[in-house]
């Protein structure tokens, strides 16, 4: 490293620390709230894809696909860009008006997004469940609705702990798409502090450090959720080999 | 031929093996029966060193299991194993399974090995599966497949981990024939089973473990009718009905 | 707002076709160095030498926990300082891209030779064969069957990736069509023609990734 010389200090140092603050703090809302409305979504959405009810299984089917398919960011920028220009100019101009209509923007595209990877998930662990557990819940007398309700989506979820707890550190991971359209995360905060100080190392490795002390997090928390649901003696974990 | 000297294995507080002591001559047929996790598999792996003991040693044909320097490839040539699930590789033909060995490790050339193999084959009953994939084949034609396949080696020795448990019961006869066939001509066979009728026509000796230890010890007449130890009498009465 | 004017596509067809080849050579790039680093990183972490294990267990931890986004600014502003000198957008970019997706090609590689049975290990074993001629002849190509579904999966993952270039201007598909945004104000037009395209292209893999995942379970 020749011509380089650092400087960690910056940090700290107002103002650069405080934006670093600030733009955690935007990333860590950005994901929760996309986290958690993308779980609501896709749990509706993937259930409506083993629906005994066709219309309601295309639907479930062409919306993941389509969401799945294209990548994030396209989608992102399509919410922000395309689609204002269609709508009524009345609620585009409100829309606009909104502080933080960026924020949202970013939330409803990355929801989407994540809502249909995670009906995916879904899909894929309410079909792994057997056919037989289904007719037991039927044969004591349950509707449909109640035995997914009471009985296949429970265990499912409880099946579907790994690879939702993938998702979501994906989910996280992909906040940092919304510096695309200027929302204050924290990419968008070092490379700020990048364009300010030329310390751009000190800078992304910090921005680095977050991300990782993030995914840190999510994956104990997640984890501790995960063993409160364990089922005995369900191998959820797929390590191969004895 | 082969001597089992004091070996023990443990896994932290629970003992696998427990001072186990045996002497196995050549030609022999040894069985060895009891409960699950009574160690007989385990025992058996510990023989072609797939499983590593911590305590005593294991001497076959002069060669020492415990001496670091022991080459445990070139032993494992000489003797040949068949497993319970089979084992086959599920990507290769069944005379590939065959002949892999002998062509990658002893360097024979391939159209010998493939003479070798149909003649295994052969012997065991089913030389027009040669060129099937073992996904297509009963549990009792993988079964044979594989003993072929041990047998490709030329071992001298033959070590069996419940060959027929795996199997549906009308597919046991057949692998039970082969072996039965296999010990006549003069194999040295060491089997973990639960197939009495088995050990009473073709074994020389039964050992009879439970938790890591060899509780009693008989021959084919002696074992089966007059077991001298309690567990030993217990064990018999639930298998044999 | 009018009526959707689909010559904005056709007047500027050529850039946009160069943008979406720029994509696919990324891609490539990323797919294949990613895969083979992949193997090497893979193999690594099953390694019992701690100074192969950790130094690529840390890589690979350390790579999946950070957006895409920040390791591609990492490639662009931290080798230009290692080197002393630029090395432009596009090989930026393609660095950016392989170390990247070898963390998670490496994982795949892990998980598919960990989901090769013992028993076929020691079954290979027991007739004398070594650790080496096990792996070439019984484990790796058993492992590879497994993998496949993951790998066109990840591929599939790595190519939507590629969009993210966007963020350093790399005129890639993506970027190519907001420039011409920019220029002819066609957002609707322009947007729904990436994302249809790519939904095509990553629809057939995913497609295809499905048809191979069936295939594996009916058996060999």
């Amino acid at each position: 490293m020749l011509s380089y010389h650092f400087n960690w200090s910056i940090i700290w140092t107002e103002p650069y620390g405080r934006w670093m603050l600030q733009g955690i703090w935007v990333t860590i809302k950005l994901g929760i709230i996309c986290w958690f409305i993308a779980l609501i979504l896709g749990i509706i959405i993937g259930t409506f894809r083993v629906a005994p009810f066709r219309p309601l299984r295309m639907f479930g089917a062409i919306y993941t696909e389509v969401f799945r398919d294209i990548p994030p960011l396209v989608q992102l920028l399509f919410w922000y860009f395309a689609v204002p220009s269609i709508l009524p100019k009345s609620i585009g101009m409100w829309f606009y008006r909104l502080s933080n209509a960026d924020f949202w923007i970013v939330v409803l595209a990355l929801s989407i997004y994540t809502s249909s990877r995670i009906a995916e998930h879904i899909r894929a662990g309410i079909k792994s469940i057997s056919q037989d557990l289904f007719h037991a819940a039927l044969s004591t007398g349950f509707t449909h609705f109640q035995t997914y309700r009471y009985i296949i989506i429970p265990y499912a979820v409880r099946i579907m702990m790994p690879p939702l707890t993938a998702e979501c550190l994906t989910t996280f991971k992909n906040t940092s798409l919304a510096m695309t359209v200027g929302v204050l995360e924290t990419t968008f905060m070092s490379r700020q502090i990048e364009a300010y100080t030329f310390h751009g190392i000190e800078a992304t490795t910090a921005a680095s450090v977050v991300y990782m002390g993030i995914t840190l997090t999510v994956v104990i928390l997640l984890g501790l959720i995960e063993k409160r649901l364990a089922v005995p003696g369900l191998i959820t974990r797929s390590e191969g080999g004895r | 031929m082969i001597k089992i000297k004091n070996i023990s294995k443990w896994y932290g507080d629970f003992m696998v093996l427990n001072n186990i002591n045996e002497t196995i001559e050549r030609g022999q047929v040894v069985v060895i029966c009891g409960p699950s996790g009574s160690g007989k598999s385990t025992m058996l792996k510990c023989l072609n060193g797939l499983e590593k003991f911590q305590q005593g040693d294991i001497i076959v044909d002069g060669t020492s299991l415990k001496d670091p320097a022991t080459d445990l490839i070139k032993l494992r040539q000489k003797m040949g194993m068949v497993f319970q699930r089979f084992e086959l590789y599920p990507h290769l033909k069944v005379i590939d399974n065959i002949t892999i060995a002998p062509v990658k490790v002893k360097k024979i050339p391939i159209r010998d090995a493939i003479q070798r193999g149909i003649e295994l084959l052969e012997r065991v009953g089913i030389p027009e599966q040669a060129d099937k994939y073992p996904g297509n084949l009963s549990g009792g034609q993988q079964q044979r497949v594989a003993i072929a396949r041990a047998l490709a080696m030329d071992p001298e020795i033959m070590l069996f981990d419940e060959p027929t448990s795996a199997l549906d019961p009308e597919m046991i006869k057949e692998v039970l024939e082969v072996m039965t066939d296999l010990a006549r001509s003069g194999m040295t066979m060491i089997v973990v089973t639960h197939e009495m009728g088995f050990a009473r026509e073709v074994a020389n000796e039964i050992i009879f473990m439970d938790e890591g230890r060899i509780i009693e010890r008989g021959t084919d007449k002696t074992f089966f009718t007059s077991p001298k130890t309690e567990r030993a009498k217990d064990f018999l009465n639930k298998i044999l009905l | 707002m009018g009526s959707f004017d689909w010559r904005v596509i056709q007047n500027n067809l050529p850039f946009l076709m160069q943008g979406l080849l720029t994509t696919f050579q990324l891609a490539l790039v990323g797919i294949s160095g990613g895969f083979l680093l992949g193997i090497l990183v893979g193999m690594a972490r099953l390694s019992s030498i701690k100074v192969i294990y950790y130094p690529a267990t840390a890589f690979v931890n350390v790579t999946r926990s950070l957006p895409l986004i920040l390791v591609i600014f990492w490639f662009y502003f931290l080798v230009p300082v290692l080197l002393g000198r630029s090395i432009g957008d596009f090989s930026s970019a393609c660095v950016a891209f392989v170390a990247f997706e070898a963390a998670y090609f490496a994982e795949i590689v892990r998980a598919g030779i960990q989901s090769v049975s013992t028993g076929q290990m020691q079954a290979a074993y027991s007739t004398g064969f070594d650790y080496r001629l096990t792996m070439r002849y019984i484990i790796v190509p058993q492992a590879l069957r497994n993998m496949q579904p993951s790998l066109l999966t990840q591929s599939v993952i790595a190519f939507q990736d590629t969009s993210l270039a966007y963020v350093i201007g790399l005129n890639e598909f993506l970027h190519s069509a907001s420039i011409v945004d920019a220029r002819e104000m066609r957002s609707v037009e322009l947007y729904t023609l990436v994302g249809v395209v790519y939904f095509l292209i990553c629809f057939e893999m995913s497609m295809l990734a499905k048809r191979l995942e069936a295939k594996k379970g009916h058996g060999q």
